[in-house]
């Protein structure tokens, strides 16, 4: 996880990219299997989840910002959206786009206002942030029919489509933050993470590499809720609450944070977990509140990092 | 050589998702998403559980339908729309059950419905109140819950009968909350255009009122109207009382929601219930079925506490999804939901069936019997409050009580 | 015009108290581990509802159920920073980048826990805790108060008087000083760090479960009643200054007054916004508070 010389990093990162590239080809073979509307719905979430976490990972795992609005950011694309759809009746091939661009506006303005803050200052801001994002838009009644939500059109009935979209979507964001990581801009990244003053020193114009990060992270949020809401055709201040936030984090802190491919097997174990958990009935959030805490304190550095340690020492 | 190890565990992962779901070919299969976390109303989901687990009970008891037991699957959907969707798609695609029922929150039944409707499985609305649900006009959709339109009008009537000047109401910030409270100003400038009425929305998530309750002790209203849901109704009412603003001898409180006979009423609100005026939806004077009477005294037996009409309400729906199907004499939803729609419907609270109006009527149960009743001792027991508007009658504002 | 300022102001303090019992326990966290504890809100229910509990299923005065309450968050305390914190400061190397999402996300996964347990363990139906007096409502010139608010405002500000002398007086209280300004070099003077830590917590927690049983009678506890006062109270931490108890409580009264008048003056609906918003103007623009030292960011 710590910058090491540039070969050592690439490396790390091409493992990480054959990693993730493998993994997605088992979820798009995955429809071969599994050919339930309702199995494919869940994996379907989770890669929406998978995409916040990624997002939250690029911006709080590789470059520190540690920011406690992707949720809010997800609802706000989602928003976006919506309110285009409702109001102006645009079509979703120009509403999810607006998504995406108002998402990363707001991710510049966000960016901008913690630019001088770090560490718990900077979490605050960024949940006071969130929590006025949501406030706002779950009170103002008169335009988003409030705690109702808003109905959204949809870009096809079929499941399995959404299935592939969902997909495209995560190899997208995928290979959009390979590429960032990949270059200097990566290196600048952790650089800002692990010492910002010095990076400014050495030259680094850590205030361009944080802006453009804020404004990718948000932008993917944004992204991935605008998709979201034209699935399940509705979105709802829910998809704001801080305790949406809370499970993206869990999802990246149990996978690891020190890879992408970390947080989209977090994504996915933790949420399939947490649908499995429901056979259990009753004391379904219990037993996954449980579950977060042990992972999160006796698991240090995540289940992938984990795992990929064992499989390195078996080889050795 | 790792990622193929890895790949083989991932593909494990997926392969057992690929398990088809476990048959249930004997008992019938019914759902009902409920709220059974926070952040939504538990108190609602817990209530609408125990009226459907009695009348499962005693169907189940006497050989159940078409000679199989009844089984209800309860899924929690957290009071979240989001997850009353996923919850309602789990039952319908994974669980196949025949029908729906127990849906309490307008907000998430909205959303649920749309699911209900792409499958076209029957889905028995139990108590979301907002006319958006009927408006949509979806055949699948049955509605036996009380809805605004009634509420707010009977709300309306009596204010005017009550012949009061000014009138402000509470409401939550909800699609509940806002729509009753609009809805009843809307009816009210109609029947009594010189009533002065407005309303404040509150914050159902919030625990202090005094900010909107201070404003108002400088110049009392003559009624105070409640479009609230426990907890923060409780909270407003308390607040209400400790400021010495209602009820008063100048200011009623009334009460839109049905508080009153909900278990946890008394302990919460204490002193501050006294004098509560209610439109209610329950009374025992009320005719009743002797199910709906047997129903009462095994929720007394089970619970300890008295029945309310959220229960009566939920096995209601249950009543009706077995009714349809012991009419179609089959457990396909298209056929029961057929037979629903025609088919004249012996309720627990009288015999009715569904009106086919569009608009806010649309396939809902018209003549929902009411009342009006006034709490005037702490911990009355519904069937002790002084009766204003007896069933079926006018409402009789001399018979209010007045704290001195 | 005149009495309904008074109203606000009387009501305003009154609460300012209350919240202050909450920030203070979390003042003193933040200036100590630098974290964010999504967890604070779940011991003021605790405390909420072992004051209710204990004085209803035992039939015992609410005056002995206050300190029951106290000990229970206490107690929480204590056990959280044993089970949980440690890998934020005894040296766990592998945690060293990752303190502030690990804290979150562990105090994440406690709330949930907690949450839940309370609501399938004790059930969903809210309780109006016990009043301390029975006595109804009175009026103190304009403004009208119940006997608990008056009674519970006194026992806050009496709790908080005695925390001030406690952190300033004894040597405990010299010693979380001590911890809270500089960790290593407390611990090179020979002071326990661990232990100290420890206590810090289990101060905080019973200050929040205070909190709880107070405002009790006034916020009738459901299993989600921790997280209105939990934003609350990083707003009045972040105002009053990461770390500074004096800070806290005044901010806490400042924050109690302010969000009473905006709610009528300005707009209800919006409330939460507004603190929210007070949140990040502090940050921006003095983000060491009233009464924090500059140069306090991580």
């Amino acid at each position: 996880m710590k910058a090491g010389p540039a070969s050592l990093w690439r490396d790390r990162l091409a493992f990480d990219a054959r990693a993730a590239v493998l993994l997605c080809a088992v979820l798009a073979a995955l429809p071969l299997v599994i050919t339930g509307p309702y199995a494919q719905g869940i994996i379907l979430v989770s890669m929406y989840f998978a995409i916040l976490s990624l997002a939250w990972n690029a911006l709080a795992g590789y470059t520190g910002q540690f920011s406690l609005a992707p949720a809010a950011f997800a609802m706000l694309g989602g928003y976006t959206t919506a309110l285009l759809d409702f109001y102006w009746h645009v079509p979703l091939v120009l509403a999810i786009p607006a998504a995406v661009v108002s998402t990363a506006l707001l991710g510049l303005v966000l960016g901008k206002l913690v630019l001088n803050l770090s560490g718990p200052y900077l979490s605050l801001t960024t949940l006071a942030f969130a929590e006025i994002a949501r406030v706002v838009i779950g009170n103002s009644h008169e335009f988003t029919r409030g705690d109702q939500g808003m109905h959204v059109a949809t870009l096809t009935e079929s499941r399995l489509a959404y299935y592939y979209i969902f997909l495209a979507a995560l190899v997208l964001v995928l290979a959009v933050l390979y590429f960032m990581l990949r270059g200097r801009l990566g290196r600048f990244m952790t650089a800002v993470r692990d010492d910002a003053i010095g990076a400014e020193s050495r030259g680094i114009d850590v205030v361009r590499v944080k802006m453009i990060v804020f404004c990718t992270s948000c932008a993917i949020c944004g992204l991935a809720g605008s998709l979201y809401g034209t699935f399940s055709q509705l979105v709802s201040p829910e998809l704001g609450l801080l305790q949406q936030t809370g499970l993206v984090l869990a999802m990246v802190v149990i996978g690891g944070m020190g890879s992408l491919t970390g947080s989209v097997v977090g994504a996915l174990l933790v949420y399939l977990g947490s649908e499995w958990l429901r056979e259990l009935g009753n004391v379904q959030v219990i037993v996954f509140a449980l579950l977060v805490i042990l992972f999160a304190r006796w698991v240090p550095g995540g289940l992938w990092s984990a795992a990929v340690a064992r499989i390195g020492r078996k080889q050795a | 050589m790792k990622l193929r190890q890895l790949a083989t565990g991932l593909a494990c992962v997926g392969a057992t998702l690929a398990l088809p779901p476990a048959f249930a070919a004997d008992p019938i299969l019914i759902g009902a998403s409920i709220t059974q976390s926070p952040p939504g109303s538990v108190v609602q989901g817990t209530q609408v559980k125990d009226g459907m687990e009695i009348l499962k009970d005693m169907v189940n008891a006497k050989g159940g339908v078409l000679g199989r037991q009844i089984k209800v699957l309860y899924e929690d959907n957290q009071g979240i729309p989001e997850k009353g969707r996923a919850a309602t798609e789990k039952l319908i695609s994974k669980d196949k059950v025949v029908a729906l029922a127990g849906g309490h929150q307008s907000s998430v039944c909205l959303a649920e419905i749309e699911v209900a409707h792409r499958y076209k499985v029957p889905y028995v609305n139990t108590n979301c109140w907002s006319d958006d649900v009927r408006k949509r006009g979806y055949p699948e959709v049955f509605n036996t819950s009380p809805y605004n339109t009634l509420v707010s009008s009977s709300m309306a009537t009596t204010l005017a009968t009550m012949g009061v000047k000014r009138v402000v109401a509470f409401a939550e910030n909800t699609d509940y909350g806002i729509g009753q409270a609009k809805l009843t100003g809307e009816l009210l400038k109609q029947k009594a255009p010189n009533i002065e009425y407005k309303y404040e929305t509150l914050d159902r998530a919030s625990k202090d009122f005094t900010a909107a309750i201070l404003p108002l002790r400088a110049n009392p209203p003559d009624v105070i109207v409640m479009s609230m849901l426990p907890p923060a109704a409780y909270i407003v009412m308390n607040q209400v009382y400790e400021q010495g603003l209602a009820p008063s001898s100048k200011t009623i409180l009334y009460d839109g929601g049905g508080l009153a006979d909900y278990p946890d009423f008394w302990q919460n609100v204490k002193e501050g219930g006294k004098y509560l005026l209610s439109f209610a939806l329950y009374h025992p004077a009320m005719p009743q079925t002797q199910l709906a009477k047997d129903i009462a005294a095994e929720y007394k037996k089970r619970t300890g506490s008295d029945v309310n009409r959220l229960v009566l309400q939920a096995a209601d729906s249950l009543h009706l999804v077995i009714e349809g199907i012991k009419q179609a004499k089959s457990t396909e939803p298209d056929k029961v939901g057929a037979a629903m729609r025609t088919m004249k419907f012996e309720s627990l609270r009288g015999v009715s069936n569904f009106s086919t109006q569009q608009g806010y009527s649309f396939q809902q149960w018209l003549d929902i019997p009411f009342v009006n009743y006034e709490l005037t001792a702490e911990k009355q027991p519904v069937g002790q409050t002084v009766l204003i508007q007896a069933p079926g009658q006018k409402f009789d504002p001399a018979k209010i009580v007045r704290p001195k | 015009m005149l009495r309904l300022s008074l109203d606000l102001l009387a009501n305003g303090l009154i609460y300012g108290c209350f919240y202050a019992l909450m920030a203070v326990g979390l003042a003193m966290i933040f200036g100590v581990l630098k974290i964010v504890n999504f967890a604070h809100g779940e011991f003021f229910m605790i405390g909420a509802y072992t004051y209710v509990l204990v004085a209803l299923n035992f039939s015992v005065s609410p005056w002995l159920a206050l300190p029951c309450a106290a000990i229970g968050g206490a107690a929480l305390g204590w056990i959280v920073e044993r089970l949980l914190m440690r890998p934020l400061y005894a040296g766990y190397a592998s945690w060293g980048f990752m303190k502030d999402e690990y804290a979150v996300v562990v105090t994440f996964g406690l709330s949930l826990l907690l949450v839940n347990l309370v609501d399938k363990v004790v059930g969903p139906y809210s309780y109006k805790g016990p009043a301390l007096i029975e006595t109804s409502r009175f009026a103190l010139g304009p403004v009208m108060l119940t006997g608990q608010k008056a009674i519970a405002t006194v026992v806050a500000v009496f709790i908080m008087i005695a925390l001030a002398l406690f952190l300033k007086k004894s040597v405990w209280g010299k010693q979380i000083q001590a911890v809270a300004q500089n960790r290593l070099g407390a611990s090179l003077a020979g002071i326990d760090a661990t232990r100290t830590t420890s206590l810090i917590f289990a101060i905080s927690g019973m200050l929040a479960a205070l909190s709880g049983a107070l405002l009790a009678p006034l916020v009738n506890p459901s299993p989600d009643v921790g997280s209105f006062p939990a934003i609350k109270s990083y707003v009045i931490v972040v105002l009053g200054g990461m770390g500074s108890v004096w800070g806290a409580m005044i901010a806490a009264l400042i924050v109690g007054v302010s969000e009473a008048f905006f709610s009528v003056y300005g707009s209800y609906d919006y409330r939460d916004a507004f603190g929210l918003a007070i949140l990040v103007l502090v940050l921006l623009l003095r983000p060491q508070g009233l009464l924090g030292q500059k140069g306090r960011d991580v």
